[in-house]
């Protein structure tokens, strides 16, 4: 189900634990096998959690409980705004609504054309420059909704390093 | 150790106590949900909140643990309000639908909110609707009423041993269930909906059925396994609703099997009978009155005794038999001359048993188990065999014990066993050589396990070697129990019986086997054992509460046997498999209607009383057997009261020990011969459902009818597909085929106990195996809807 290269990964971070504990390295074998097939598969979630020796209830436990996990098919471009305090007393939910009306599309929704997904995530740790979201790995903070119209321009535009 | 105050109570607990512990020994009521004394502490509803002095906001009473000199108030306006708040939330979002929830009426959620709860709540917004789950036939889900408290997700994972349910979705989108939509597998998972303390779980037969506080509460003892749990039987009027646990540390703790919970669903199985039933010249069956059917028995058996003697007469009873009517059935053969009788229908090799102990003994208590630090299985698979005896022996290795089990083949425990395997039908050879290597202990290998469990024993100070039932069925029983009593020689260790049925012990001790009387003095004359009626063409049998057919080793040759006897009468809560052979049928009080006592594994007796009336004519077992010892003028039948039964059967049995010699001397046993060779073996054993009436007859708990079979081996047969004929010198069949890699090479796993495989004969004989297309006719079925 997965590459060779994914298993060796996954066989890496199992051998960081003692035998006793596979469960440390559920969190990172789930990473690797989203990262190999895009998004976790109830079949994908039950082979891991069987690579590792455990009940598949619990790779779905931490699979549906972060918010990084996609469970089911994403675009290119994920927006994960943050909607917890910090950033709600901000602006975020405006920020959702503007992203919600440009993209055509609500929470947990991906555009027709498979580029964009839309995702409402908790605090992100970024409190201080609310509001903010993630994108890839990078942050994009104090969020307004010109400079979410200039991002989502130079995505489309087919930039991949955008700041 | 630390002194505290609970509500200007002092004590003194040890430390590590918890808050929630100490005021419990003060009688203090701390409201609760997540907290179970069985669990692990999860402190997730915040329901137990209690004011502490000096700490700035409350505290979760069941995981705080006491510091010396805290002062603690449980109702100050500071708890008072934590409590009104916490409850308030949970309150948010549960649906209030008390009025429709099975669970009304015995609800911690309603009682709590009734004691602590604020009347108001500020919430006006809408609530969450959570979608149910369909974890099988034996819960229903109500998701929306789950308050999260993990309690059945810990149970899972700390009792049951299999994880199965689990939180998925976080915050507001947390909810409970298998994500996958599956039945839920932990034969003991009916106690997740005692240990709900909403009506998230709730049991699926009772669904609306009655409201709990109309139902009486009677107290009974399982009859499914020789653990004996404590039940709580509950019925409305003439039916049993549920069975519940009844707490009893020593024995069950506070659960029950879902064999012993839900078995009680047979008990209206469309051929229960209520009524006498005889079979009329023309071959047809009538209901008649009590008068008439025993004035038939009574004729047929004096004319089966005039023309052919006590000597083709036998009995079978059950092992699921109170002591009560085990002591009247023999004394009722007996008394008319007949030596042959037996309660051991799963058995096919009787040469030990001059060797049997008093009774099958655990030779400890229950609790004991828990501490055993070896443990080897001899052909027991306890997690189906005797589930709570089964939890015991998890719990030993929780504690850091070992346990080993050694097989036919490998079994799914619910807990880490180190399992030893034997090849086709090599059963005695696995136990030779690991006798062997105790030999040459330091010679050994290091990677033959054998050797390495010789050593483990060889140092282990007293091990414990438990027999299983799976043993005594094997054709060779007499060599295998030989050698594992010199196994326990060798390794100076200690021998336990798991008994199989939930009388076994009693049906023992009141002399319910061919070669002793009550209280398990030897008699001169011994008669046959059950297996051996079938060939020495007995022409009369009383059978008591079993159906040979399903019930014995080789069921197509009994039914066969019994249907060309002369005489046959079966005292028996069915009439299916009866109507197919007996002449007469009288009606017996089943599960739940009768009363008595059992003697359980560990040699402990209890008793139970009716809980519901008799259905029809129906009668209880020992008043038939009395009304027939008495109308064929025995000594000895004059009873009125089940007490002077009970009396007499204590008197005869007299003081039988809890830790008795766990063998007598063993008589000369001549090496069984080979198992015959065939293309394959063919294994098998009654599975956790299919072993006594009543619960063949439990339609929730029915489990499809599989041959399974190792993958490899099944390729190497040149099967594909998943459905086989299997066929035996006796007969043959066609069944479903599920791969299993369980299964040895050179074997294919037919269970007992279903009437489809009792044409095959009896387990462990040489079987071929080719494909095949499964027949149009359906599989008749017993179950009640
Ligand atoms: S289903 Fe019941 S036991 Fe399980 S978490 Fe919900 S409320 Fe607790
Ligand atoms: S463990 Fe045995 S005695 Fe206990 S409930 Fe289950 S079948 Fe009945
Ligand atoms: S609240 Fe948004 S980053 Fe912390
Ligand atoms: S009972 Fe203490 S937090 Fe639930």
């Amino acid at each position: 189900m997965l590459s060779e290269k994914s298993l060796e990964a996954i066989a890496f971070e199992r051998s960081k634990y003692p035998p006793e504990e596979s469960r440390s390295a559920l969190l990172a074998a789930l990473r690797i096998a989203q990262e190999e097939q895009g998004y976790l598969r109830d079949e994908v979630i039950t082979y891991v959690a069987n690579l590792l020796d455990l009940p598949p209830i619990q790779a779905f436990e931490v699979a549906t409980f972060y918010t990084m996990y996609d469970l089911k098919p994403v675009g290119r471009h994920k927006f994960c705004v943050c909607g917890s305090v910090s950033c709600f007393l901000n602006g975020s939910d405006r920020m959702i609504r503007h992203l919600s009306e440009r993209l055509g599309i609500g929470l947990g929704e991906t555009t027709e054309d498979g580029l964009f997904t839309l995702q409402e995530v908790e605090c992100l740790g970024a409190c201080k420059d609310a509001p903010m979201l993630q994108l890839g790995d990078r942050y994009y903070e104090n969020l307004t909704p010109e400079s979410l119209d200039a991002l989502i321009a130079e995505l489309r535009g087919g930039s991949t390093d955008v700041r | 150790m630390p002194h505290i105050e609970i509500d200007g109570q002092s004590i003194e607990v040890a430390a590590g106590t918890t808050i929630m512990e100490a005021a419990e020994s003060l009688g203090i009521y701390i409201p609760f949900f997540c907290y179970h004394p069985k669990l692990s502490v999860a402190a997730n509803c915040r329901m137990c909140l209690v004011d502490v002095e000096k700490a700035p906001k409350p505290l979760p009473a069941c995981a705080t643990p006491v510091a010396d000199g805290m002062k603690i108030a449980t109702a100050s306006r500071k708890a008072k309000m934590a409590q009104q708040g916490v409850l308030e939330f949970l309150l948010i979002n549960h649906p209030l639908d008390c009025p429709i929830c099975d669970q009304g009426g015995e609800c911690p959620l309603q009682d709590i909110t009734m004691g602590f709860a604020n009347p108001h709540s500020h919430y006006q917004e809408e609530k969450r609707v959570v979608e149910d789950k369909d974890i099988g036939p034996l819960i229903t889900t109500e998701m929306t009423r789950c308050i999260q408290c993990t309690r059945c997700v810990r149970f899972g994972q700390e009792i049951g041993g299999i994880k199965e349910l689990g939180a998925t979705g976080r915050g507001e989108h947390m909810a409970i269930g298998t994500y996958v939509a599956k039945a839920v597998q932990s034969e003991l998972s009916g106690n997740m909906i005692d240990l709900c303390p909403v009506g998230a779980l709730t049991s699926k037969p009772f669904r609306y059925k009655a409201r709990s506080w109309e139902l009486k509460h009677t107290p009974g003892i399982c009859p499914h396994c020789s653990t004996g749990c404590n039940t709580d039987v509950q019925s409305l009027g003439k039916e049993v609703l549920r069975v519940l646990p009844r707490n009893h540390e020593a024995v069950n703790e506070q659960w029950i099997c879902d064999k012993g919970r839900y078995a009680y669903t047979g008990l209206n199985a469309p051929d229960r009978v209520t009524q006498p039933l005889l079979r009329k010249a023309d071959g047809e069956w009538a209901e008649v009155s009590w008068a008439e059917a025993l004035e038939a028995t009574l004729a047929g058996l004096e004319k089966l005794l005039a023309r052919h003697g006590a000597d083709k007469l036998a009995g079978l009873i059950s092992g699921q038999s109170s002591n009560e009517e085990l002591f009247l059935f023999q004394a009722l053969l007996r008394g008319l001359g007949s030596p042959h009788l037996d309660h051991r229908l799963h058995q096919q090799d009787f040469r030990a048993d001059a060797a049997m102990p008093l009774y099958p003994a655990l030779n400890m208590t229950l609790e004991e188990l828990e501490r055993e630090p070896l443990i080897v299985l001899c052909h027991a698979f306890t997690r189906h065999q005797q589930p709570l005896t089964n939890h015991r022996l998890r719990k030993a290795v929780l504690n850091g014990g070992k346990v080993v089990s050694i097989d036919s083949i490998h079994q799914d425990f619910n807990f880490p066993v180190t399992q030893l395997v034997a090849e086709a039908g090599a059963d005695s050879h696995l136990y030779q050589h690991l006798a062997e290597h105790f030999a040459h202990l330091h010679e050994a290998p290091q990677n033959d396990p054998l050797a390495v469990l010789a050593r483990e024993l060889a140092a282990a100070d007293n091990p414990l070697i438990l027999i299983g039932s799976a043993l005594l069925h094997h054709p060779q029983a007499a060599d295998l129990l030989a050698q594992v009593e010199s196994i326990a020689e060798l390794a100076g260790g200690r021998i336990g019986w798991l008994a199989e049925e939930a009388n076994s012990a009693g049906a023992w001790l009141s002399g319910c086997v061919p070669q002793r009387g009550p209280g398990g003095h030897p008699l001169d004359a011994a008669g046959l054992p059950a297996d051996a009626y079938w060939e020495a063409e007995m022409q009369g049998f009383i059978l008591f509460g079993v159906e040979p057919g399903v019930d014995s080793m080789r069921g197509a040759e009994a039914v066969q046997r019994l249907a060309n006897a002369e005489f046959v009468l079966s005292i028996s809560h069915f009439a299916q498999e009866a109507r197919q052979y007996a002449d007469v049928i009288l009606p017996m009080a089943a599960f739940a209607e009768g009363s008595g006592s059992y003697v359980n594994n560990e040699g402990r007796l209890q008793s139970f009383r009716a809980a519901v009336k008799l259905p029809g004519e129906a009668r209880p077992g020992w008043k038939i057997l009395r009304v027939l010892g008495d109308s064929l003028k025995l000594p000895d039948f004059q009873y009125s009261e089940l007490s002077e039964v009970s009396a007499a059967w204590q008197h005869a049995v007299g003081d039988y020990g809890m830790d008795i010699p766990p063998f007598q001397a063993f008589p000369p046993i001549h090496a069984a011969q080979a198992l015959p060779a065939g293309p394959l073996l063919r294994l098998g054993d009654w599975p956790i459902y299919q072993g006594d009436p009543l619960v063949r007859r439990a339609a929730p708990l029915h489990n499809p009818l599989r041959a399974r079979m190792h993958p490899q081996q099944a390729h190497q047969s040149g099967i594909q597909g998943d459905v086989v004929e299997v066929s035996t010198a006796a007969g043959k069949v066609t069944l479903a085929l599920e791969l299993d890699t369980h299964i040895p090479l050179g074997c294919i796993w037919v269970p007992l106990g279903y009437s489809e495989t009792a044409v095959l004969g009896a387990a462990y004989t040489p079987c071929s195996v080719v494909m095949a297309a499964l027949p149009e006719r359906q599989t008749k079925s017993l179950r009640a809807s």
